[in-house]
This record gives structure tokens, C-alpha cells and sequence, in this order.
């Protein structure tokens, strides 16, 4: 382990989380460690409800451990963190609002500056393919353009730290490896430490620097694989033999008897 | 075409009707005038007396609005308070739901001692009838934010202030105006009650006068005001609805569409 003072941006020691007191406490997450250093892109790989989303949801200091200690930037969490963008499984945009406006919502909520904060959303709808739409409503949009709004809305304070709750598990195959080129290019251009939770093998060998394997509840870190390939990674490289040997190694990881 | 046709004539078919049948039976005195007076008679003091009855029903409108808008601005703080401060809901809301089950047009006579035959009591009554449809629904609203929501919120920082401007009030705004076309029309009973109990003016008041000397076409006449200014009213809130959410109705439009 390394000392307190290196460059980690995200130290978790011996986090556990259990919901409930006492003799009938149900053990969700029973202990991580783990660094992540600055810039990293990492993925969660797991099993349904073996508290992969809580795991990132006690980074973000949303919900307390159980247990154990967490640090962001040296710093123990005990309050939300603001310097962070989250995306969720769902959109979660809000009806009344514009493209633009649900964009926007991000810097309104936090009292940013509007023609500054603008600019950037206009700038990130056109590298995402959505600047004709902007005037749009959700409700207007398919499901892989109301998430790419949502990531939008993510990364448009420049946090630096993204956290990923599987924010592209209820779409399709094939819109689904188009959002992670798109989130790729996006991450490239300000390299935040970026923790992503997800379910697909593939998501996470295309988009991580690392990704870990928890095993099933209660969590316990059960596996990790440095992802070396180039960057910027192109869909034809999902085909590489390299790529498909780190699956490979994945889904045997996750199959292994615990 | 043919939908306007059926949405808007059949229904007016039928009032004249019925009108009809109603001024044929009080020609043929099938029922005594001052039991049911022809709609011929009414209308003609009706329009007799508009200016005068205006008056009161400016003044019945008044006391309304100051009930229904008092209703908006409690109701909706109250549930707010009630979502979010724990302590406030386990010791207010038991008695809410108490205020609620009194029949809150018995304390009327206790509003006139309190306050007067004035203005102030028959608001009042408007606002304690209106209040708690809009209280609980704005609650159920506020309450249906789903958890990831709450996380998106407070991972930017913003004041309870700031979160409630910008993400709680427009989220539960359809709840809100649901319950508000609940509210306005009891706003109007609670006004008129007000006003049965003790007044010199209103709409209620004229009603009350008219029954006293057996009045049967002012009855009529004040009944025909009552029902215009509850329509004129709803009608309003429903105009605020269309401005205000909606997005909401295009956004369920979609839903509905995309689930067919």
C-alpha cells in the first residue's frame, strides 16, 4: 500500500457497508480497499446488487460507510462532494427543460456563470452530435440521445472526479458502444479520475485504464486487470486479439468460484 | 369535425332541452312559480340586475382569491416543511389530518366573533376548505422524487432554496395544479358559507337575503352568478395549468405513445 502522500486522488481502506443494526444487519459490502490514482479510468465490474452503486455513491459522500475510511484528494469524506459530476442508470433530465437547459441545470444549481457555462454545453452537445437539438425536449429524444444529454450534464463543470452509475445499461448494444466512443473522447479532453460502475465486460476493457471485479454480496475485491491498450481507442479495436483476451480473462474472473 | 361537434354541441343540445321543457312546464303551470319560477323569468331579472349583482360578486371573487391564493402559498410551504424537516412531520402533520377531519365550516361562527361580519372570516373559511387538497397533494408530489434524484441534487452544493426553485416545485408543479382544481371550487363553497353565516354584501349574502323573503327568482338569479364565477375560476386555473406544465402533457403524450 502505498503512503498517504502519494498521488492517489481516491483512497478507500477497509470500507464495508451493511444495512441494518445489530444481529440483523445485512452485509452489502464487506471490505475494499483500493486506490485510484488522478486521471485514472476505472470500472467496477461485479454481480447484480453486490453493491457496486454503493460503492460510488459513499465516494461521492452521499452515503455513509459502514466502516472504513475514505479520501478523496487526502481529504476524508464526511459531506457530499461537490467537485464531482454523477451519471445514473437513468437520464434523469428534467421534463420542463430544454437539451440546452437540462445541460444548463448543472450550472444553475450551482450558481455558476451562465454565458460561461453556456458556451460549454453548446460545446459539448456539438461533440456529442446534439447541437441540433438543443432546443428539443426530452421527451423528443430516443433513450442513447437523452443519456448523451445527461453526460452532457456530467462533465459540464469540469469536475474531477466522474462517477458512472452504469449510465448506459438501459441501452442498446449498439447505441451503447457508440455512447462509449463519445465518453472516451469527452473523458480525453480533461482526463477527470473517472469510477465507473457497470455490467458489461466489454464497457469496461474499451473505456478503462483498470478495471476491478467485486465478487458477489457481501462485495469483496475479488480481482484487477490493467487495460494498456492506445488511446484513443477506436471501435475496429474491440476485435484486437489483445481486447479480446482481456475479456476473456474478465468473465473468467468473474466466473471463478468464490 | 365531427369530435368538436360532439364534444361541444351535444352537450349544449341538452341544456336547451331541458330549458326548453322547464319553460314549457312553467307556462302550463305544471308547478307553482314560487317553487320553480320559468327560465324565461329568471333571465329577465338576471339581466335587470346586473349591475348590483356584479357588485357582489366582485366582492365574493375577492374573498375567494385571497382564500385560494393563501391556500397555494401555505399549502405548498407547509408540504415542503413536511418533506423535509422530520421533527415538523411527526408533530404537525397528526394534527393536520385532525384539522382536516373537523367540518371546518362549523368554525365559521367562531371566525365571525373572532374577526367581524367583514371580509377577513369569509377568506378565511375560503382558505381553511382549499388548503388541505393542495397541502397534501404538493406533499405526495415532493415525496415522489425518486432517490437518484436527491443525489444528483445535493452532489452540486445547492441551498434547499435553490433546490426546491429549480428541481422540487417544477417536478410536483402537475401534483400542484391537480389538486388546485380540487381546491378552487371549494375555495367558492367556503366563501359563500362565510358568507351565509354573517354579511352585508357577497354573492352568499344576497342568497340569504332572497331565501328570507322568499325570493325564489333572486334564489335563481344568484345561483346562475355563483355557478358562472366557479366555472370563470376553474377555467383560470386551467389556463395557468396549460401555461405552466405544459410539459408535462406533451411528455405523458410521448410516454403513452411510445408504450402503444
Amino acid at each position: 500500500m502505498r503512503s498517504p502522500c502519494s498521488a492517489s486522488h481516491i483512497v478507500l481502506r477497509d470500507v464495508a457497508k451493511s444495512y441494518g443494526k445489530g444481529d440483523n444487519a445485512i452485509p452489502a459490502i464487506e471490505s475494499i480497499t483500493l486506490e485510484i490514482a488522478r486521471g485514472e479510468f476505472l470500472s467496477i465490474l461485479g454481480p447484480s446488487g453486490c453493491g457496486k452503486s454503493t460503492l460510488l455513491m459513499m465516494i461521492a459522500g452521499l452515503v455513509p460507510p459502514t466502516r472504513g475510511l475514505i479520501e478523496v484528494g487526502q481529504r476524508p469524506v464526511t459531506e457530499p462532494l461537490t467537485d464531482v459530476g454523477i451519471a445514473f442508470q437513468q437520464d434523469l433530465l428534467f421534463d420542463w427543460r430544454t437539451v440546452l437547459g437540462n445541460v444548463m441545470v448543472q450550472a444553475d444549481l450551482r450558481g455558476l456563470d451562465r454565458a460561461t457555462a453556456r458556451a460549454k454545453a453548446r460545446t459539448l452537445l456539438e461533440r456529442i452530435g446534439l447541437d441540433a437539438f438543443e432546443n428539443r425536449h426530452p421527451w423528443e429524444l430516443s433513450g442513447g440521445m437523452r443519456q448523451r444529454v445527461a453526460i452532457c450534464r456530467t462533465l459540464l463543470h469540469g469536475a474531477s472526479i466522474l462517477l458512472l452509475d452504469e449510465p448506459f445499461g438501459a441501452l442498446d448494444a449498439l447505441t451503447r458502444d457508440q455512447m462509449n466512443v463519445h465518453l472516451q473522447n469527452l473523458w480525453i479532453d480533461e482526463r477527470p479520475t473517472a469510477v465507473m460502475v457497470t455490467h458489461s465486460i466489454s464497457e469496461a476493457v474499451f473505456l478503462s485504464d483498470r478495471v476491478i471485479v467485486l465478487s458477489s454480496r457481501p462485495a469483496r475485491f475479488a480481482y484487477a486487470l490493467q487495460i494498456d491498450l492506445p488511446r484513443p481507442r477506436t471501435v475496429e479495436m474491440r476485435d484486437a486479439s489483445e481486447f479480446v483476451r482481456f475479456q476473456h480473462e474478465l468473465r473468467q474472473a468473474i466466473e471463478m468460484p468464490q | 369535425m365531427q369530435d368538436v361537434v360532439a364534444r361541444v354541441a351535444y352537450p349544449i343540445l341538452v341544456f336547451i332541452i331541458l330549458v326548453l321543457l322547464w319553460q314549457w312546464g312553467a307556462e302550463r303551470a305544471l308547478f307553482p312559480a314560487y317553487i320553480l319560477p320559468a327560465p324565461s323569468t329568471i333571465a329577465l331579472r338576471t339581466a335587470a340586475t346586473v349591475p348590483v349583482m356584479f357588485g357582489h360578486a366582485i366582492i365574493t371573487t375577492f374573498e375567494v382569491a385571497c382564500g385560494f391564493v393563501l391556500a397555494i402559498i401555505c399549502g405548498v410551504f407547509l408540504a415542503w416543511m413536511l418533506a423535509h424537516v422530520r421533527v415538523f412531520e411527526q408533530a404537525i402533520y397528526p394534527w393536520l389530518v385532525f384539522i382536516q377531519v373537523l367540518p371546518k365550516v362549523a368554525l365559521g361562527p367562531l371566525l365571525v366573533v373572532w374577526l367581524g361580519v367583514g371580509f377577513m372570516p369569509k377568506a378565511l373559511v375560503s382558505f381553511l376548505l382549499a388548503f388541505f387538497p393542495v397541502m397534501i397533494d404538493t406533499l405526495v408530489g415532493l415525496k415522489s422524487v425518486q432517490r437518484d434524484y436527491v443525489f444528483l441534487l445535493r452532489s452540486t452544493g445547492a441551498s434547499r432554496l435553490r433546490r426546491f426553485l429549480l428541481f422540487q416545485l417544477p417536478y410536483a408543479l402537475p401534483h400542484i395544479f391537480g389538486s388546485l382544481k380540487v381546491a378552487i371550487t371549494l375555495s367558492v363553497v367556503g366563501a359563500i358559507v362565510g358568507e351565509f353565516i354573517g354579511a352585508d354584501k357577497g354573492l352568499g349574502y344576497v342568497l340569504i337575503v332572497a331565501t328570507g323573503s322568499l325570493d325564489t327568482v333572486l334564489i335563481f338569479v344568484a345561483l346562475v352568478w355563483i355557478s358562472v364565477l366557479s366555472l370563470l375560476l376553474y377555467a383560470l386555473v386551467c389556463l395557468f395549468e396549460r401555461i405552466f406544465v405544459s410539459w408535462h402533457a406533451a411528455a405523458r403524450a410521448h410516454e403513452l405513445r411510445d408504450a402503444a
